[in-house]
């Protein structure tokens, strides 16, 4: 679905990221963990086209409208109502505008938002406005999503249910998935394949992890599969020593 | 009583009406120079006299044409050349000195040159209030743009929209926030503009009438002009409060169930 090879991406004079190789294969879910500052969101925003790479490949499987970019923040339009914000990626890809909002309204209802069309951004809760972006995304039916810690500023039982209710859409419409995230656990939980990055400048690709635990998944569940433990333990030392810049041997 | 009292409105007024009994009062019993100070009754009867007489049309007209063709033709001037200087950098480099200078400087000045190049009628007085408000509107739409939050461009663009879109549905209802802002200090500029260039040289207008008025030393009228002045740009005000919560009714709605 994605090959991303060679890639560097930089803001100055010194490159962000340099040397990226990584692949999702259609239907997978992959993440990308790291230090801060190791270019986890620049790899993202190359990939979604919005950032031009200093050098690489970005070999995508379909055009960049079979993408779909949930970013931290919901960027939800404050002068659009939920339906319109939803409608609004419809309507850019021409559907008629009646059209476009009787299918926004499904993707709402679909997200456990019936009747909450007609309210402004500022009117809905965190969770609910989340919601909305995540319908907005859906309604275009993506092949490769990209997730910029779409759900890191939600409280805990909120991010939870989310992250469940998306996880099941995923693997049921078979979705392939680039997420990046600070959380280890939760990039095991919900992945078949986790990147490491390491500190940038100049940050490479220092690992991948294998995360053999049957799907569907639920969130919970997955954390006591016996392969669950050791995978986070070895992540953890090594996105330890990532940080610490310390010379990093992967024990494969 | 007390409950009337906490009304900020009627505190408002009940203090301006205490402020002009006593006004009249010190004037009255000579404490105050009417010469300089006319008292409240004495302004108010010349002002009713321009009405009951018809003299003030003329000139109400004059000067209400001169402030809004100035406010309408400076807001479309400011909001076309702000956006042009925003998205093509090119005018950017051209516009961008000649607006600061312009906004630098006290644009009344350029008042004489407006009479020279385009006479003592009305249009001078247009032209005046027109770069008084397209300066001011230039800025907001400027900046605006240029405030333009990052992440609704990045949310657009990764839906697949283009520079019109972006025009649409970011960049247009972004920058009407701000004009709107500058929308009350506008209709004040307008006025501004109309008023200096009927005091410079004019036939007729509020500021030609406050010219005559200063010139025979009539205090009444000086006064009772600038008070007019002052409630027709409030009316003004009034309406650009009500344009404003129309097209930011977004903001406005929904205070009361907002969810955190």
């Amino acid at each position: 679905m994605l090959r991303v090879r060679d890639l560097a991406v930089g803001y100055g004079a010194e490159p962000v990221i340099e040397g990226v190789n990584l692949e999702v294969a259609s239907g997978k879910f992959v993440s990308l963990v790291g230090p801060s500052g190791s270019g986890k969101t620049s790899i993202l925003r190359a990939v979604s086209g919005l950032l031009t790479p200093r050098s690489g490949g970005i070999e995508l499987n379909g055009s960049r409208e079979s993408l779909g970019f949930l970013f931290q923040d919901d960027a939800l339009l404050p002068w659009r109502t939920a339906r319109e914000n939803v409608a609004l990626g419809l309507r850019i890809r021409k559907l008629p505008t009646k059209a476009a909002e009787s299918e926004a309204d499904a993707w709402l209802a679909r997200l456990g938002l019936g009747g909450f069309g007609e309210r402004f951004p500022h009117e809905l809760s965190g969770g609910q406005r989340k919601r909305v972006a995540i319908a907005q995304i859906l309604a275009l039916k993506p092949k490769l999503l990209l997730m910029d810690e779409p759900f890191a500023s939600l409280d805990a039982i909120v991010r939870t249910r989310i992250t469940q209710e998306l996880l099941n859409w995923v693997e049921r419409e078979h979705l392939s998935v680039l997420l990046v995230t600070h959380d280890l656990e939760e990039a095991l939980t919900v992945s078949d394949t986790v990147y490491l990055l390491s500190q940038g400048p100049r940050a490479r690709i220092l690992a991948s992890y294998n995360v053999a635990i049957p799907r569907p998944r639920d969130i919970f569940a997955s954390r006591k599969h016996p392969n669950f433990a050791p995978l986070l333990e070895r992540l953890w030392n090594d996105m330890s020593g990532a940080m610490n810049g310390a010379e990093f041997e992967a024990q494969r | 009583m007390n409950r009337y009292l906490e009304n900020v409105a009627v505190r408002r007024v009940l203090a301006m009406v205490l402020l002009a009994s006593a006004w009249e009062v010190l004037s009255r019993i000579g404490v105050i120079n009417p010469f300089y100070a006319p008292a409240p009754s004495e302004i108010l009867r010349v002002v009713f006299s321009l009405f009951i007489e018809g003299t003030i049309y003329n000139h109400l007209e004059a000067t209400f044409v001169a402030a809004l063709a100035g406010l309408v033709i400076g807001l479309a001037l400011g909001i076309f050349l702000g956006f042009a200087a925003a998205l093509v950098p090119l005018v950017a480099d051209v516009l961008e000195p000649i607006m600061l200078l312009l906004n630098a400087i006290p644009r009344v000045i350029l008042a004489p040159l407006f009479v020279i190049w385009l006479g003592i009628e009305i249009s001078s007085k247009i032209a005046l209030a027109v770069v008084l408000v397209a300066v001011l509107i230039f800025f907001a739409v400027y900046n605006g743009i240029k405030d333009v939050n990052q992440l609704f461009v990045d949310r657009v663009r990764t839906l697949g929209g283009g520079r019109l879109v972006l025009l649409r549905e970011v960049y247009v209802p972004s920058v009407t926030a701000w004009v709107l802002g500058s929308l009350k200090v506008a209709v004040g500029f307008a006025f501004t503009g109309a008023c200096v260039g009927e005091f410079v040289a004019a036939t007729r207008g509020l500021g030609y009438l406050l010219q005559f008025a200063q010139s025979t030393y009539n205090a009444a009228l000086t006064m009772g002009l600038i008070f007019l002045i002052m409630g027709f740009v409030l009316v003004l005000f009034f309406c650009a409060e009500v344009v404003e919560r129309w097209l930011l009714r977004w903001r406005y709605r929904g205070t009361d169930r907002r969810v955190t």
